[in-house]
């Protein structure tokens, strides 16, 4: 059921007028919005801005010639990926089971979609203190839980794969929302003549449903990483990016070196290294699943 | 059997989901000195509820978070909704450098303009009142719900709305009698995200208030902790007390997006 | 579906409304008629608030013209100087006198955010009334910029029902805990906090002093020294031979005091304030604490990490006000005050006079016994740049004690990037 994009009819100048009318607050308000912050921190990146020092002054590119050897970067670079890669996988593969469920006959829907909105609506620097509470090696539930008595939070190598389940547990219910939306969009007359047909559940998933899905699936896929490289609520509550740095990410990389240190230049270079990996993520992703026009 | 393997599905979900907020609640129903105890309370107590609504002023704190939510989440998606209808159909020149930009203004850390965003706020008189965090929680809710509903009125038919036109309607009509009831499960989703965004935004919220008149929750529970103590079974009383009004806005949207099709706008 | 989606618009718009209408504050020139309004920001002091308002309205009453405007900030360091940096460089004039940390003094003295108190309050007159460590924090060269709220200084705790007498040697620690652990299931030996953060610097620091280290010599931050070396490797050691348990790593203060208190602990390192909780009735080891300095490498006392806050005065505040606002620090820094804070909340005084005050005697002993201790409070480094560097030193720490790197190479590590950042500055 591919809309088709031929237009019958040309549309009138009065609908044109209308739709610019329609979309100008925003747009104003976008542009303004999307292009100043970066071209504030872009024009803070090419000085050496020390508030403490009281320093300011014009250094081009030095910033970025220092950011390419900065070993913190890269470290923070390397985790922010590790992070992304895993909690996105986990938050589709995770929310696309939830949403089947929410979609399908199972009982309970009603506490169902209750229950989902628990993990989301709690304030990430509260959640944040709940799973610090649960991973507590001498009072928390899960070391009873859970085998052997490592310190999750404290051990180097541990603690990010805690945080991502963290992250995890808090943004799945918008994944699953997000595609359940998108499930009850599809009509039921596909699935009834495909079940009329003798196709089996998991041939109706990966023919019907995923295709009509692959849209949603795809904003979902840009949101979340998007997010997930610009984490920092979550693992900061938790770890405050240690132990030993092990669980620093770009932006927590950032914020120590814009509100501790008060180093407002090289913060801004961070905050523009990080926008731009973000920018090649975002194009590259909708460079390959945008293929059906769908910008 | 299958029945079985659902329930059991639906039950497991529901303990991932939950189970960390009713550790919370039991918690803040402790006694002070078994906060710490891994088995059942001795007795149940409401001290810490107590001590968090008469103690101070944190019920202000819920109602301003609310109002500041509200006011975000209702001028984001009235805004959002027109624009992304406007992209999705109306075949504007320059759709997709919205949608780019769209995507780049929630792309930007957003510590990085705290700075001048303060200074913004402060010359139009609205630090330290909820407008002033209304205004920026707007300017970066709105991109991320154009962004979000396009992708659904994309997903509506083009067939539809131009049955709609052809029978007479303006586009604007098109838009709220049609399209805005089909797009439903779209508006509650991101009507749920903006509104939770929102709630438990902390850094300008922070930034940007002083007092307990513009005071939000997030740094309402901030203020639980002294300089060394922490009080664990208020803070979990005030995290439970903070949830539940979002839990409610949260229910009452989450029924549009199980609305779907089959509402009464129906199909030409 | 239609009237309830006309109801959430109008709840919307009504919140909208809501919203814009409360008054907004509107800057002044010049001083506006009426009394002199202070704004005075502070952290809360958890338990009973009317001490710390009578404070306010005795001060009101001495001083008719000038009223007091109390605002709360959280305690979370990482907030709190968040908040001041973007308000102070932004030229704020929305408080006026308002509390920082030890650490932050000298920072906020050269970044001219805090106003200079030298006229009010002399330097000689504040080492003279005031704790050492105290004076020390808020005197940068020869002008004062900070009045000192209260202090802190890093003390041991011991079970004394398990370890009669105070460990006086590294040696002692290990040796007493090893043979008290195995008497209680779940037993754990020395608890301090190792958690990547300020309170991981406090207690390396400690471990430094106690091997006989020093902090700075002139400008430069020592680090790579044999001291900071053997401090780190016994820090790592306490937790590679499980005298100290595997979960000091993520522990700040809260975790280490309630495990102590819930008596799964014989040693632990903590701040003042978890006497008061050990003590308070409900404490499974009420009247079972011992408290002393530090234990050191050879035995001589130790010197505990200064903490604590201070007062300042806004730079930005309008002249008109300044006279107003010395007055208010003054008073708050009164002898009078810093009993009441004593005696309410439990904060130890900076005066050194306030100690022997008989009132404080009887209503708070174990505060006035901390005189010797607060005496000897060692400040951490004390230069503009250590909110700078103190994030490089709690993940090199962090890294030493976790066995991420050894002690040797994130000394070596640290001390070149403070170099380089001292270094770089004019």
């Amino acid at each position: 059921m591919t809309p088709s994009r031929a237009r019958a009819t040309p549309f009138s100048t009065r609908d044109r007028l209308t739709a610019y009318l329609l979309a100008a607050p925003a747009g104003a308000l976008l542009v303004g919005v999307a292009l100043f912050p970066i071209l504030f921190a872009a024009w803070l990146s090419l000085h050496r801005l020390i508030l403490i020092l009281r320093e300011r002054r014009f250094i081009g590119l030095d910033n970025y010639a220092y950011l390419l050897h900065d070993q913190r970067f890269w470290t923070a670079l390397g985790n922010t990926a590790y992070f992304a890669v895993f909690s996105v996988t986990a938050e589709l593969g995770l929310g696309l089971a939830i949403a089947s469920l929410l979609a399908s006959a199972a009982p309970g829907q009603r506490l169902l979609r209750a229950a989902i909105l628990v993990p989301w609506a709690i304030p990430a620097a509260v959640s944040g203190k709940i799973w610090a509470w649960l991973f507590n090696p001498d009072y928390g539930l899960f070391t009873r839980v859970l085998p052997g008595s490592i310190n999750w939070l404290g051990t180097p190598g541990y603690a990010m794969p805690a945080a991502i389940l963290v992250d995890v547990w808090k943004t799945v219910p918008f994944v699953a929302l997000l595609i359940f939306a998108a499930l009850r969009n599809i009509p039921e007359d596909l699935y009834r003549a495909a079940s009329l047909d003798g196709a089996s559940s998991w041939r109706i998933f990966r023919s019907i449903t995923l295709p009509l899905l692959k849209p949603t699936l795809a904003v979902v896929l840009v949101l979340r990483t998007l997010d997930a490289f610009r984490v920092f609520d979550a693992i900061y509550v938790l770890t405050a990016g240690g132990p030993a740095n092990t669980t620093e990410t770009l932006a927590i990389y950032t914020y120590k070196t814009l509100m501790d240190a008060g180093d407002f230049g090289y913060g801004s270079t961070l905050a523009i290294a990080t926008f731009l990996c973000v920018l090649v993520i975002s194009i590259a992703y909708l460079r390959v699943l945008g293929s059906e026009g769908r910008a | 059997m299958r029945r079985l393997g659902l329930t059991l599905a639906v039950v497991l979900v529901v303990l991932f989901c939950t189970g960390p907020f009713l550790w919370q609640l039991l918690t803040s129903l402790r006694p002070e000195n078994e906060l710490t105890s891994l088995d059942f309370p001795s007795s149940l107590t409401l001290e810490s509820y107590r001590s968090v609504l008469t103690g101070r002023p944190f019920a202000r704190s819920v109602l301003n978070s609310f109002l500041v939510a509200s006011a975000t989440t209702a001028t984001s998606l009235f805004f959002g909704a027109t624009a992304a209808f406007a992209l999705a159909k109306l075949e504007i020149r320059g759709q997709r450098f919205f949608l780019g930009m769209a995507l780049l203004a929630s792309m930007f850390p957003g510590v990085a303009v705290v700075s001048p965003l303060y200074l913004t706020v402060r010359a139009l008189g609205l630090r330290d009142h909820l407008l002033g965090l209304v205004l920026p929680y707007t300017t970066f809710a709105l991109p991320m719900a154009v962004w979000i509903l396009s992708g659904f009125f994309r997903a509506i038919p083009d067939e539809i709305y131009r049955a709609a036109i052809i029978d007479g309607c303006s586009p604007f009509q098109a838009f709220r009698k049609i399209m805005l009831p089909l797009a439903a499960p779209g508006l509650g989703t991101t009507a749920i995200l903006l509104f939770i965004s929102s709630w438990n935004e902390f850094l300008y919220a922070l930034a940007l208030t002083s007092s307990a008149r513009s005071r939000t929750v997030p740094v309402a529970i901030g203020l639980f902790s002294g300089d060394h103590k922490e009080p664990w079974g208020e803070i979990a009383a005030a995290s439970v007390v903070a949830m539940l009004p979002v839990i409610l806005v949260a229910l009452v949207f989450q029924r549009w997006i199980a609305a779907g099709l089959t509402t009464s706008a129906g199909k030409q | 579906m239609i009237p309830r989606r006309r109801f959430l618009a109008g709840l919307g718009a009504f919140a909208l409304t809501a919203t814009g209408c409360q008054r907004r504050r509107q800057a002044t020139e010049g001083r506006p008629p009426g009394p002199i309004r202070l704004v005075f920001q502070h952290q809360p002091f958890l338990g009973d608030p009317a001490p710390l308002r009578r404070l306010f309205t005795d001060f009101e009453r001495e001083n008719e013209g000038i009223v007091i405007a109390a605002e709360l900030l959280p305690s979370a360091p990482g907030a709190v100087h968040q908040y001041y940096l973007t308000a102070l460089e932004g030229g704020s004039q929305d408080f006026d006198v308002f509390i920082i940390d030890v650490i932050w003094v000298a920072e906020f003295a050269r970044a001219g955010w805090i106003a200079e108190l030298t006229s009010a309050f002399p330097p000689d007159v504040l080492r003279r009334d005031f704790l050492p460590g105290a004076a020390s924090a808020v005197i940068v060269g020869d002008s004062t910029f900070a009045m000192p709220w209260y202090v802190d200084v890093g003390v041991f705790y011991r079970r004394s029902d398990r370890v009669p007498q105070a460990p006086r040697t590294y040696g002692e620690v290990v040796a007493f805990a090893r043979e008290a652990m195995p008497r209680q299931a779940s037993m754990r030996g020395f608890l301090w906090q190792a958690l990547q953060s300020e309170s991981l610097v406090c207690n390396v620091y400690e471990a430094i002093w106690g091997h006989g280290g020093t902090t700075m010599l002139g400008d430069r931050v020592l680090l790579d020294t044999p001291e900071a070396r053997g401090a780190l490797e016994y820090l790592r050691a306490l937790v590679a031979c499980g005298v100290s348990p595997l979960s000091v790593t993520s522990m700040a203060e809260e975790e280490s005091r309630r495990v102590f208190q819930a008596g799964d602990a014989v040693f632990m390192r903590n701040w003042p304030y978890a006497w008061a909780e050990a003590e308070s009735p409900g404490s499974p080891i009420r009247g079972r604490v011992g408290l002393s300095a530090l234990p050191t490498v050879d035995g001589a006392i130790g010197r505990g990490a200064l903490g604590g806050f201070q007062l300042a005065l806004n730079a930005h505040t309008p002249a008109w006000k300044v006279d107003a606002a010395h007055r208010f620090i003054d008073h708050l820094t009164s002898p009078q005050a810093n009993l009441a804070i004593a005696l309410a909340y439990g904060r130890n005084p900076p005066r050194a006079a306030v100690y022997r005050d008989p009132q404080l005697l009887t209503g708070a002993p174990a505060i006035a016994g901390l005189l010797p201790l607060a005496l000897l409070a060692e400040p951490r480094p004390v230069t503009a740049y250590y909110p700078m560097f103190n994030g490089t030193l709690a993940a090199e720490f962090s890294a030493a004690v976790t066995g991420v790197r050894s002690p040797a190479e994130a000394l070596r590590r640290a001390q070149a990037e403070i170099d380089h950042l001292m270094r770089e500055a004019p």
